[in-house]
């Protein structure tokens, strides 16, 4: 068992490490980071919140609809493990929702969680020294805690995505993680829509188009969610001829959108 | 669809009034009757400036949205650059960050607002805004329906685009969980296919899988592995 979660995270590490080099795409890196804990770790849920600019938590990922309904509850009420966990710097960890104390210490969160099938919350602060940055939290629908080299393991996860969102943001602006941010929940999506633009228009596979957009990104030194933006609007074109070229935006809202979402109020 | 998605259909359904398309309207008629809020309301967006109301189920609600649209501000306007849901249960504590809506707003009536973003991915159609005339925060079931409402909104929205709403036994689509992918995929393809917006290829496959009576899924799967194609009569792969 133990080796097994070691060698997992072994190529873990290397896959997101990999997110790391060129091309670095927040969203992607974090997303990969949720799906990975969910595979790894014998949770069922987990959920990624980070501080955006001005100091307040936003959802950013969510591996289950149930995990991002608990997460929003409890950005709306204030209130749960996970912003207690913020707060403080300090792991949060419920084995048990339904005990008498948890219920008295989250009136509001307690319940709803319960109602939304999680019996166990693990909570753990992303934080380098003083700086805490957000937190991924792990939910379990069973009410028991989580073995010791699991524990280890997510907290060697949470010490790397920390680190890979720290040196992002000393590379780039504040603001750019705040705009990164707005993209958050649906920039696998916005992908998908862009391999799909991309195989159509150089008559490849969805699959190969990833991989061209994905080398793209690294060779330019482009977030891959910002890139899909552009290529769908068609504002950087990266067919193998053109030597990436990149005409300027075009003016405002496509012509086509559908009826009811055209044009200014009159 | 799922089991949460199915119930809110049912609504819905159950909401809709005489022989008119299944609408936004029945939607909102719902979102009050079945969440503890005391009104709704859906406004398409296709830019922060561009907002036009579809329906609101009161005059409040009318107004928060007309409030937001002259002002540029308040959790709605905020709502289509974040992309995520605005959940504020208590207007006056968030005086200080919209301080021409909120006073408005709370004179009006309105005491909490919950606004989520009608989206997928680079398609964003609107806004649905739910408001409460007292201080109270949306419950965890409450705020997992109306996830759903929004979601079937965005559809309602699109498919209204197609026409294809008005069609007895009309109902959401929804692929397979696995298929979900490929239908975004397939939508930037016949997006390039028939040189239109993301939103239009979105309304296009919809209205196609409706009509030929296939699930959204399989017919995105068709175009993903070109045995379907959009628009102009090209043999698949025959242009670069």
């Amino acid at each position: 068992m133990v080796t097994s979660v070691d060698e997992r995270l072994a190529q873990t590490f290397v896959e997101l490490a990999d997110t790391l080099v060129a091309g670095f795409d927040l969203m992607e890196f974090l997303q990969t980071l949720t799906e990975r804990c969910v595979e790894l770790l014998e949770v069922d849920a987990a959920g990624l919140l980070l501080a955006d600019g001005r100091g307040a938590l936003r959802l950013v990922a969510a591996s289950t609809e149930q995990a991002r309904v608990v997460e929003l509850f409890q950005l709306q009420n204030d209130e749960g493990p996970c912003v207690d966990c913020f707060r403080s710097g300090q792991p949060v960890i419920i084995g048990d929702i339904s005990a008498g104390n948890v219920v008295a210490r989250w009136p509001r969160f307690g319940p709803a969680a319960l109602e939304m099938g999680f019996a166990g919350v693990h909570a753990i602060p992303m934080r380098l020294r003083d700086q805490v940055i957000g937190t991924l939290n792990l939910f379990r629908s069973a009410p028991d805690g989580l073995d010791e080299p699991v524990a280890r393991a997510a907290r060697a996860l949470v010490d790397v995505a920390t680190i890979g969102i720290l040196q992002e943001r000393a590379v780039r602006q504040q603001e750019l993680v705040a705009a990164q941010l707005q993209a958050a929940l649906h920039s696998r999506v916005m992908i998908e829509q862009a391999k799909g633009v991309l195989a159509e228009r150089q008559q490849v596979t969805p699959d190969e188009a990833f991989l061209i957009l994905r080398r793209y990104a690294r060779d330019h030194n482009r977030p891959l969610t910002a890139l899909a933006g552009d290529v769908i609007h068609g504002i950087t074109d990266i067919s193998p001829g053109s030597q990436a070229t990149t005409r300027p935006a075009p003016h405002g809202d496509p012509e086509n959108s559908p009826g009811p979402a055209s044009g200014p109020r009159s | 669809m799922g089991e949460r998605a199915v119930k809110v259909w049912a609504w819905i359904a159950a909401a809709h009034e005489g022989d008119a398309p299944v609408s936004v309207a029945a939607l909102c008629r719902a979102a009050v009757l079945r969440l503890a809020v005391d009104g709704a309301s859906v406004t398409a967006v296709s830019s922060p400036v561009a907002r036009e109301p579809v329906c609101a189920s009161d005059e409040v609600s009318a107004r928060l949205e007309e409030f937001q649209f002259t002002l540029g501000e308040g959790p709605g306007a905020d709502d289509f650059r974040l992309g995520s849901p605005m959940l504020i249960p208590e207007l006056d504590l968030v005086a200080a960050r919209w301080p021409g809506f909120v006073p408005a707003a709370v004179a009006a009536g309105a005491r909490a607002m919950f606004s989520f973003p009608l989206q997928a991915g680079i398609i964003q159609v609107g806004i649905l805004s739910l408001y409460r005339a007292r201080p109270g925060s949306l419950g965890a079931e409450d705020l997992a329906d109306a996830l759903v409402f929004a979601d079937i909104a965005l559809q309602l929205l699109l498919d209204a685009a197609s026409g294809i709403t008005g069609s007895p036994g009309y109902q959401p689509l929804e692929g397979a969980p696995g298929a979900r992918a490929e239908v975004h995929q397939a939508t930037g393809m016949i997006s390039v296919q028939l040189g239109v917006s993301l939103e239009e290829a979105f309304v296009r496959l919809r209205a196609h899988a409706f009509a030929s009576g296939t699930a959204l899924g399989d017919v995105a799967g068709e175009v993903v592995r070109r045995r379907l194609r959009f628009g102009r009569a090209a043999a698949p792969g025959s242009e670069r």
